[in-house]
C-alpha cells in the first residue's frame, strides 16, 4: 500500500503543472543564472549574511536585547529555509521512483517501497556531502542552543558569501584546478615543519635555550620562520639552531614563491573563462541582441552598421586577433568557436538573439554554425554569407534564411554602375539612408485607420511621402495591375488610387524618416482587449 | 555599343562578365598570362594576355581609342592602383571602376583616377545588414529593380529644348501619366546628389538635369521616346 501511494504521488509530481510552476520558481529564485530574481536574492542573502556576523561582534560585549535574538532567529530561519529549498531542487525525487517504477514494470519484479526510499534518500545525500551544503549547514547548526559552545563557528556564515559572489566562486574554483599542485606543495611543506621543529628541539633543548621547552615551541618557531613572518619571541642561541634557521628562511621563501605561482598560474587559466562570463552577463542585461559569427571584414561592416542602428550584438570569432580588434572597438566579443552549441547557448541564442550572423570566410564553417543555430533555435532569423556560388543552396538546406554572396554582389554593383550611375548610386544613396531619408516599409496594422481606405485618398504628397507600392498576400488585390511576385506575396508597383489597403499589407514609401515616422504614429494598430 | 574591358582573373571578373554578357556591352578579358586567358576563353568570352606595366600595349587594347569601361579586378591593391593610373593617363573619359581589398587603398585608387571603388566587403556587410534591418524594401529591390522581374530604374537626362525644360517637378505625376515613380532629380549645377521628389522645395527643371525614375521597361522606354521626340521636334 506504501509502496503504491508513493508511485500515485510521483506520478501526480510529475503530472502536476502547479508543482512545476513552483519549483521553476524557487529554481529561478536560487540556481538560475540567467535569473534576475536570484540577483535580487543574492543581494538579499549577502546583508542578511552580513548582518547576521554584525550581530556576532556586537554580541561580543553587549547582551542581545529580545529584538536582537528575534531578528537572529529570523535570519536563521531564513537559513534553514533556504537550505531546504535548495535540497528538494538538488533533484526530482519523483524522477527517481518513476525510473525505478518502470525499471520494475519492465523487469516484471516487485517494486520495493524501502528501495525506492533509500534511492531518495540516497540522492539527497548526495547533496548534503556538496562543499556548499556543508557551508549551509555549518552556518545554520551553531545557531542551535545545545550547541551554544560552537557559536564561534558562525563565522562560517562568511563562507556563506561564496555562494552570491562569482569572484568568490572562481577563487575556489582555482584552488580546485590546482589541487594536485597544492597537495604536492603541502605535503613537502609538512616535511620543512616536521624536520625543522625536530632539528631545532634536537640543537635548542640540549643548549639550555629557555624559549625552547618542548617540541611545541620548536614547531611553533619553525612554521614562524617558513612563514618568512618571525616574530622574534623565540630565537635560536646553537649554532646548528641558526644553521637550520637559515635552511627554513630559504625553503618559506620557496615555497611562498611555489605557492604563488600555482595561483597566478591558476587565475591565469580561468582569466579566458573570468572575460567571457563578463561579457556573457553584459548580455543578458539586453532584451535583445543579434549574434555576428566572425569578425573578419564583413562582419566588422555589419558590426559597424549594427552600431549606428544602437542595436545590441555580440561577436563570436576564434581569432583572438579578431575578437581584441572588436573589444578595442567597444564590442562585446567572445574568443570561441561559434558552430559550438553550447557557445551559441551561452550567447543567448535561444534567449535574448534575434538574429545571426553566419560571415566567416570559411563556407564550410558557415554551414556548419548555419546548421547549429537552426537546430538550437528554429525561429530565429539566419543569414549567412557564401563565398563560392555553389554552397549557396547547402547554406538554405543547413536553414539559413538569406544567404548573401559578397563577390556576386559586389558584381551586381560594379555592373548596375556602368548602366545607369546616377541612377544607381540614387538607389544607393536611399538604400543607405542618407540625408536622414530613406525606403521603409509601414504595416498597416489590424484596426488601423489605414485599413479599407484607398492610397489615393491618403495623399501621400501632401505627407512628402512617395509610395513606391505594396506588399500584400492579400486576394482583393489580384485584380490590379503592375504585380510582380516575391516569394509567398505580391509586390504590387505603383499601385492605383483606387487600390484599397487591408490589415497585413506593407506600404513600400520614400521620404524624411521624420515623415515615415509621423506617418506611422498617426496609424497606429489598434490594441486588443483580452 | 560601349567596350569594356575587364582586367584580371578573379570571381569577381567571371561575375561582372557573366552579368554583363546578355547585355549589349562587347566585353573583353585581359589577363595577365596565358592561362588566366583561356580560363576565360574557356568560358566563351574573348580574352586576351598582355602586360598592363606596358602603356603601348594597353593602347594595343583599345584604351585611349574605343574603350569605354575598365574594370580593374586584379588581387593586389597595388596592380590596381598602377592600371588606373595608367589608364587615366592614356583617357581622361574613361570609366575605371576597380576593387579594393585593402580599405585603405580605397582613396589611393580614387588618387590615381578611379571613378568608382567596389569593396566587397563592405558591399556585402551593408546587404546583410540590410537585410536584418529593412528585410522587405532589400527583398523587393533584389527581386525587382535588381532581379528577373520587369521593373526597372533609369536615369533620363533633360536634353536641350526638351518639353520638360521649365516645369516644376510637381507637375509632372509621372505615376499617373506614365507609370513611372520620380524618385528624385539630380541638378548638376548643386552638385551629384539626388533631390528627393517629396514635395519639399519646388524643383524647376532645366537642360542637363537627371531624373531617376522607377518602373517597368516599357514604362521607361515611352518616356524616354517622349522626351526625345518632343525636344527633336
Amino acid at each position: 500500500m506504501p509502496a503504491r501511494l508513493l508511485v500515485y504521488l510521483a506520478y501526480f509530481l510529475a503530472s502536476s503543472t502547479h508543482y512545476q510552476h513552483t519549483k521553476q520558481f524557487f529554481y529561478d529564485l536560487l540556481e538560475n543564472p540567467n535569473s534576475r530574481m536570484k540577483a535580487y536574492f543574492d543581494v538579499f542573502m549577502i546583508c542578511l549574511v552580513m548582518a547576521s556576523v554584525f550581530l556576532l561582534i556586537y554580541e561580543v560585549d553587549t547582551p542581545l536585547t529580545r529584538m536582537d535574538m528575534l531578528f537572529e532567529q529570523a535570519i536563521v530561519a531564513i537559513f534553514i529555509l533556504e537550505y531546504l529549498l535548495r535540497a528538494w531542487l538538488y533533484n526530482d525525487c519523483h524522477k527517481v521512483i518513476i525510473g525505478y517504477h518502470e525499471h520494475t514494470q519492465y523487469l516484471k519484479i516487485p517494486f520495493r517501497f524501502t528501495k525506492a526510499l533509500g534511492m531518495v534518500v540516497s540522492k539527497k545525500i548526495d547533496y548534503l556531502f556538496t562543499p556548499l551544503a556543508i557551508i549551509d549547514l555549518l552556518a545554520i547548526l551553531p545557531s542551535y542552543r545545545p550547541l551554544r559552545i560552537l557559536r564561534v563557528f558562525l563565522i562560517f556564515r562568511l563562507f556563506k558569501l561564496l555562494r552570491y559572489f562569482d569572484s568568490i566562486k572562481l577563487f575556489t574554483e582555482v584552488l580546485a584546478s590546482k589541487r594536485f599542485e597544492l597537495f604536492t606543495l603541502l605535503i613537502f611543506l609538512s616535511f620543512v615543519v616536521m624536520i625543522g621543529s625536530t632539528a631545532i628541539y634536537l640543537f635548542e633543548k640540549p643548549s639550555g635555550n629557555p624559549q625552547v621547552k618542548e617540541l611545541f615551541d620548536a614547531a611553533y618557531f619553525t612554521i614562524v620562520t617558513v612563514s618568512t613572518v618571525g616574530y622574534g619571541d623565540i630565537t635560536p642561541h646553537s649554532t646548528g639552531g641558526r644553521l637550520v634557521a637559515m635552511s627554513l628562511i630559504l625553503s618559506g621563501l620557496g615555497v611562498f614563491s611555489f605557492l604563488t605561482s600555482i595561483l597566478v598560474s591558476g587565475f591565469n587559466e580561468k582569466m579566458h573563462v573570468m572575460r567571457e562570463n563578463r561579457t556573457y552577463s553584459e548580455l543578458k542585461r539586453h532584451a535583445h541582441y543579434v549574434i555576428i559569427c566572425g569578425f573578419g571584414r564583413v562582419g566588422e561592416h555589419i558590426a559597424t552598421q549594427l552600431a549606428k542602428d544602437r542595436l545590441h550584438f555580440v561577436i563570436i570569432d576564434t581569432d583572438e586577433k579578431n575578437v581584441q580588434e572588436a573589444k578595442q572597438r567597444g564590442y562585446l566579443a567572445i574568443q570561441a568557436d561559434a558552430s559550438k552549441n553550447d557557445v551559441l547557448r551561452n550567447a543567448g541564442i535561444n534567449n535574448g538573439a534575434t538574429a545571426v550572423f553566419c560571415t566567416t570566410g570559411n563556407d564550410v564553417v558557415n554551414v556548419y554554425i548555419t546548421l547549429s543555430s537552426r537546430y538550437l533555435n528554429p525561429d530565429i532569423r539566419i543569414i549567412s554569407r557564401a563565398n563560392q556560388e555553389h554552397n549557396v543552396n547547402k547554406l538554405y538546406q543547413a536553414g539559413a534564411n538569406d544567404v548573401i554572396q559578397p563577390f556576386a554582389i559586389a558584381a551586381m554593383v560594379a555592373a548596375e554602375y556602368i548602366g545607369q550611375p546616377v541612377a544607381f548610386e540614387a538607389i544607393q544613396g536611399i538604400l543607405r539612408q542618407e540625408n536622414q531619408s530613406g525606403m521603409e516599409a509601414v504595416a498597416v496594422l489590424p484596426g488601423s485607420a489605414l485599413v479599407d481606405k484607398s492610397t489615393g485618398e491618403l495623399d501621400f504628397a501632401q505627407r512628402k511621402l512617395i509610395l513606391i507600392g505594396v506588399i500584400s498576400s492579400h486576394v482583393a488585390h489580384q485584380r490590379h495591375k503592375n504585380r510582380y511576385r516575391v516569394n509567398q506575396q505580391h509586390f504590387y508597383f505603383n499601385p492605383a488610387p483606387h487600390f484599397v489597403l487591408q490589415a497585413g499589407d506593407l506600404l513600400v514609401l520614400l521620404g524624411r524618416n521624420v515623415s515615415i515616422g509621423h506617418f506611422r504614429s498617426q496609424f497606429p494598430g489598434k490594441k486588443h482587449r483580452p | 555599343m560601349k567596350r569594356i574591358a575587364i582586367f584580371g582573373y578573379s570571381i569577381m571578373s567571371v561575375a561582372v562578365m557573366t552579368r554583363l554578357r546578355d547585355d549589349k556591352y562587347q566585353l573583353l578579358f585581359v589577363g595577365q598570362d596565358e592561362q588566366e586567358a583561356m580560363l576565360m576563353a574557356d568560358q566563351g568570352f574573348t580574352s586576351q594576355a598582355i602586360d598592363f606595366r606596358n602603356d603601348d600595349e594597353l593602347k594595343a587594347i583599345g584604351i585611349g581609342r574605343d574603350i569605354d569601361v575598365i574594370f580593374c579586378f586584379f588581387p593586389a591593391d597595388s596592380d590596381n592602383v598602377f592600371l588606373t593610373i595608367s589608364a587615366r593617363a592614356l583617357d581622361a573619359n574613361l570609366t575605371i571602376i576597380a576593387v579594393v581589398d585593402d580599405p585603405e587603398s580605397a582613396d589611393k585608387l580614387l588618387a590615381a583616377g578611379a571613378d568608382k571603388i567596389i569593396d566587397p566587403h563592405e558591399i556585402c556587410g551593408r546587404k546583410a545588414h540590410e537585410m536584418l534591418a529593412r528585410a522587405d524594401i532589400s527583398t523587393i529591390l533584389d527581386n525587382t529593380v535588381f532581379g528577373q522581374h520587369d521593373l526597372n530604374m533609369a536615369q533620363i537626362e533633360i536634353p536641350p529644348g526638351s518639353f520638360l525644360q521649365n516645369q516644376a517637378v510637381s507637375g509632372l505625376k509621372l505615376n499617373a501619366h506614365h507609370n513611372l515613380i520620380l524618385l528624385g532629380v539630380v541638378d548638376k549645377e548643386l552638385g551629384n546628389g539626388l533631390h528627393l521628389a517629396i514635395g519639399e522645395q519646388e524643383h524647376w527643371l532645366a537642360e542637363g538635369d537627371v531624373l531617376v525614375v522607377l518602373g517597368t521597361a516599357a514604362g521607361i522606354r515611352a518616356f524616354k521616346e517622349e522626351v526625345a521626340r518632343v525636344s527633336g521636334g
